[in-house]
């Protein structure tokens, strides 16, 4: 891997460590549950990256199935927690 | 000097990386629950894409090609993050959760049934 990728990757990194911190402050304060839910919905977008451009840094795609999964997952919650706030129950 | 496919690779994960911190900017500046919502439902969105687009293009021609998968997870994404915005939007409209101050025309009012949340409606 040349200099001028790793330096791209590193500077990759920085940046979404810095998108998911201010995702977890917006779930920290933010006022109702909707708004933890959209920033855990974000929250798993980072971590979907952060795997991404981990996966070039080792050179290896055996974590990439993990892609899948946590789509599945930031989904799954936010359908879940709007049925609930919508309906009062989930199924 | 990088190659093409370098160029390539840098380029669209930079893009991604540049949408995923707007997203993080917008969450945390945008006034009300529903601005937050716009901000994570489309740069959120075309950020993962690109990223995962990303490393289909950096593992393309090698031992391990993921193309087919890189292109499943981003028909997948772009499949299920509108619906699950449309459907948390819809219930905090149901739910009343306060509008920003700001709002000019709300031309949603009178379709919706209202339920105001006894459990969560609270600050």
């Amino acid at each position: 891997m040349s200099l001028f990728l790793s330096v791209v990757l590193k500077l990759c990194l920085a940046a979404l460590l810095a998108s998911g911190l201010m995702c977890l402050y917006r779930m920290r304060i933010g006022p109702k549950a909707a708004d933890r839910a959209v920033a855990f919905d974000t929250l798993a977008m980072v971590f979907i990256g952060i795997i991404c451009v981990l996966c070039i840094q080792w050179d290896s795609v055996l974590y990439f199935d993990a892609v899948w999964i946590l789509m599945l997952v930031g989904f799954l919650g936010s359908a879940s927690i709007a049925k609930f706030l919508e309906k009062g129950r989930i199924f | 000097m990088p190659s093409l496919h370098e160029i390539l690779v840098a380029a669209l994960l930079l893009t991604g990386t540049f949408l995923m911190v707007l997203t993080g900017i917008g969450l945390i500046r945008f006034p009300d629950v529903f601005c937050r919502m716009h901000a994570a439902g489309k740069a959120g969105t075309l950020g993962v894409v690109l990223i995962v687009l990303g490393v289909a293009v950096n593992f393309a021609g090698t031992q391990q090609d993921v193309w087919l998968r890189g292109i499943l997870a981003v028909f997948f994404q772009l499949l299920t993050a509108p619906a699950a915005t449309h459907l948390l939007a819809r219930a905090c409209y149901i739910c009343e959760y306060p509008l920003s101050e700001r709002t000019a025309v709300d031309e949603l009012r009178g379709y919706l049934p209202s339920r105001p949340d006894e459990v969560f409606n609270q600050e």
